[in-house]
Parts: structure tokens; C-alpha cells; sequence
């Protein structure tokens, strides 16, 4: 299976779901997804598509656009494309479907841009903070409009 | 477990029962007159070559806190050991970034380690911050937290830092101005 038939296969089959598919080269592969769908398209690309491999879930803050990108790369272990699946969230409810259901190991990373970035993932198993304190939970510090940093350097330094 | 009590140990704080004829006296009275005699110096003596430290590593310098623990660097030679537990430690080595997350922790483990101990302050993330001193997540000043005696700076200090920071901690220790103790 080479990078057109993948995207051919994914636009097929989803073509009001996915958006801007296009292949960068014979190994790296990106598309927009409508939010709504994220979660089945990730099961169709598992079940048919042969990509078993979920590599990462990260956010982006596109402050200027007002949106939050969910950002999903996914991988196989049978050919060698890597597709960058996105989602457009709007800033002020940043809420998508999770994933966990198709890749089990979506649970902590999910979590981490839960707490880094604020985007609910729906029926998440549990979504809690990972990496930070509980009381940092709303501060969402990697977004652009995060004001939390400290002002100065440590004492010391002076 | 329970949470060990914060002790202190002044005059004022007790009250002597006067009988008359009697001179009585209190426990820290007892202290206080050691630590002003002789017999401190020897203590301090025993004390500053059993520094048993806590393997507790917490950044990138922990790697090289436990470097200087194993076999090639013979600290033994010193007095100095790592324990595995608060409960057996004199001395608690910061080796790393402080996080938010994480200072409640450290400050269990602390509450922990029984006195007399004294805290180092290892590589420049526990001394200001380090590369992590603008973090959203790292907490700032550790030395208001924790009574440090020594800082070793360095991204990270080699062992040879660490062992060089231990030997000033003793040096302190023998001249009793290290801040594990009050005087
Ligand atoms: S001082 Fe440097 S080596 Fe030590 S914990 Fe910080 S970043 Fe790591």
C-alpha cells in the first residue's frame, strides 16, 4: 500500500469528513478531519488501512485564527506512511471525541494536551491531569495566551 | 506512617518547675549546655564523617549524584553513603528541577529524614531555576523552603563537584556554622 492509495482510499470513504489530503512524499501524509469524525475515521484508517501504530497526540494554539488544532500522527507497522490527521477546534469550546476506544495508548497523551491545552476529550476513560499539579488544571500554560510565567528570575540570581 | 512533628528546641519554650533548695533542669537545657561545650565538637566530629545521603534523584543531576555514589568514586572514604531511605539519611542532595508536582513530595520526604540533617543544593535548576528558571511549572527559590547549606552549581556539576561540595559541608559542620543545627 503506497501514500495515493491510502489518501485515496481515506477521501473514498470519508469525503465530506476529510479535507486538504495531500502526500508530502512516498512516506509522510497529512489531512484535515471534521472534528465530529475523528473517531471513526481513526478506526477506519486501523481496520482497513493497516495503521495500528498511534504515535502521538499533541495541540497547536493558532491564536490568530482562534482555533486549537488536535493534532493525531499515525503509523503502521506494515508499510511506511506516516499520516499527520489534524482537527480544527474552535478556541472557545475545544471539544473532541477521544480516541482511546480505538488506541489504547492515546489514554496519556490525550490527558497531557487535556491539562497543557484544555481540549476535552469526550468520553475519555479519565481525564485528569498527567504531568501537572491539580491546581494548575484552567491555567492550560501552553496555550499563546498564557500569562502564568514568572516575571522575574529567582532571587538568587541578583 | 505518621507525620513526623516539627520539634524546636529553645529555653522559652519549657517551663522548669522551682523547688525550692533543688536546681532542676530540662532536657534542652542539657542540650544547650552541650552544644556550647567541648563535647559538641566531638559530636560534630562523628557527625561530619557519617553524611549518609538520600538516593533520591530528581533531574538530569541525579544521574551524576548517583555516579558519585557507586564504587569509582570510593566516597565511602569520606563517610559518605547513600541510603535508600529518608529514615536512614543525614543528608538530603536537591539533584534537579523542583516542580510544582513535585515540592510536596520533597517536603514529605524531608519531614521524613530525622535531625540532625542538612540539605544540598546540587546544579543550577535547584540553585535558580536553571534552564527551567522562566517555567510555568518549576517553583523558584528553594532555599526559603529548605534550609540549604551548600550550593554546588554546574549543568550538572561532575561528581568530583559533589564530592567537593560535601567536604565544605563538612568543613561547616566541624566549624558549626551549618545551618542543619541551631547554636
Ligand atoms: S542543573 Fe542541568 S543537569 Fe542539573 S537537573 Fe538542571 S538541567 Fe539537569
Amino acid at each position: 500500500m503506497d501514500v495515493t492509495e491510502i489518501l485515496k482510499s481515506l477521501t473514498g470513504k470519508f469525503p465530506e469528513a476529510i479535507s486538504e489530503a495531500t502526500a508530502d512524499s512516498e512516506i509522510r501524509a497529512r489531512a484535515y478531519v471534521d472534528k465530529e469524525k475523528a473517531k471513526e475515521v481513526c478506526q477506519y484508517l486501523k481496520d482497513a488501512l493497516q495503521f495500528d501504530h498511534l504515535c502521538s497526540v499533541c495541540g497547536v494554539d493558532y491564536i490568530k485564527r482562534n482555533e486549537l488544532e488536535v493534532v493525531y500522527h499515525i503509523a503502521s507497522y506494515d508499510h511506511p506512511v506516516v499520516l499527520m490527521l489534524k482537527a480544527r477546534l474552535p478556541r472557545d469550546s475545544p471539544e473532541v471525541e477521544s480516541i482511546v476506544s480505538v488506541y489504547w495508548n492515546a489514554n496519556w497523551y490525550e490527558r497531557e494536551t487535556y491539562e497543557l491545552f484544555g481540549i476535552l476529550f469526550k468520553n475519555h476513560p479519565n481525564l485528569k491531569p498527567l504531568v501537572l499539579p491539580e491546581d494548575m488544571l484552567g491555567e492550560w500554560p501552553l496555550r499563546k495566551d498564557y500569562e502564568g510565567f514568572p516575571n522575574k528570575t529567582a532571587r538568587n540570581l541578583v | 506512617m505518621g507525620e513526623v512533628k516539627e520539634k524546636k528546641t529553645s529555653k522559652s519554650d519549657e517551663i522548669s518547675e522551682e523547688i525550692p533548695g533543688v536546681i532542676t533542669t530540662t532536657t534542652s537545657a542539657i542540650h544547650n549546655l552541650i552544644k556550647k561545650s567541648k563535647a559538641q565538637d566531638i559530636i560534630n566530629w562523628g557527625r561530619k564523617n557519617s553524611l549518609w545521603f538520600m538516593t533520591q534523584p530528581m533531574g538530569c543531576c541525579g544521574v551524576e549524584m548517583i555516579a558519585t555514589g557507586c564504587a569509582h568514586y570510593d566516597t565511602d572514604r569520606f563517610g559518605i553513603i547513600p541510603r535508600n531511605s529518608p529514615r536512614q539519611a543525614d543528608v538530603m542532595i536537591i539533584s534537579g528541577y523542583v516542580t510544582k508536582k513535585y515540592l510536596p513530595a520533597l517536603k514529605r520526604l524531608w519531614e521524613q529524614m530525622p535531625a540532625p540533617k542538612w540539605v544540598i543544593s546540587m546544579g543550577d535548576c535547584s540553585i535558580s531555576g536553571g534552564p527551567f528558571y522562566e517555567s510555568y511549572s518549576t517553583v523558584q527559590n528553594i532555599d526559603e523552603i529548605f534550609p540549604i547549606d551548600v550550593y554546588i552549581p554546574g549543568c550538572p556539576p561532575r561528581p568530583e563537584a559533589l564530592l567537593q561540595g560535601f567536604v565544605e559541608l563538612q568543613e561547616k559542620i566541624k566549624a558549626k556554622k551549618d545551618r542543619g543545627t541551631e547554636y
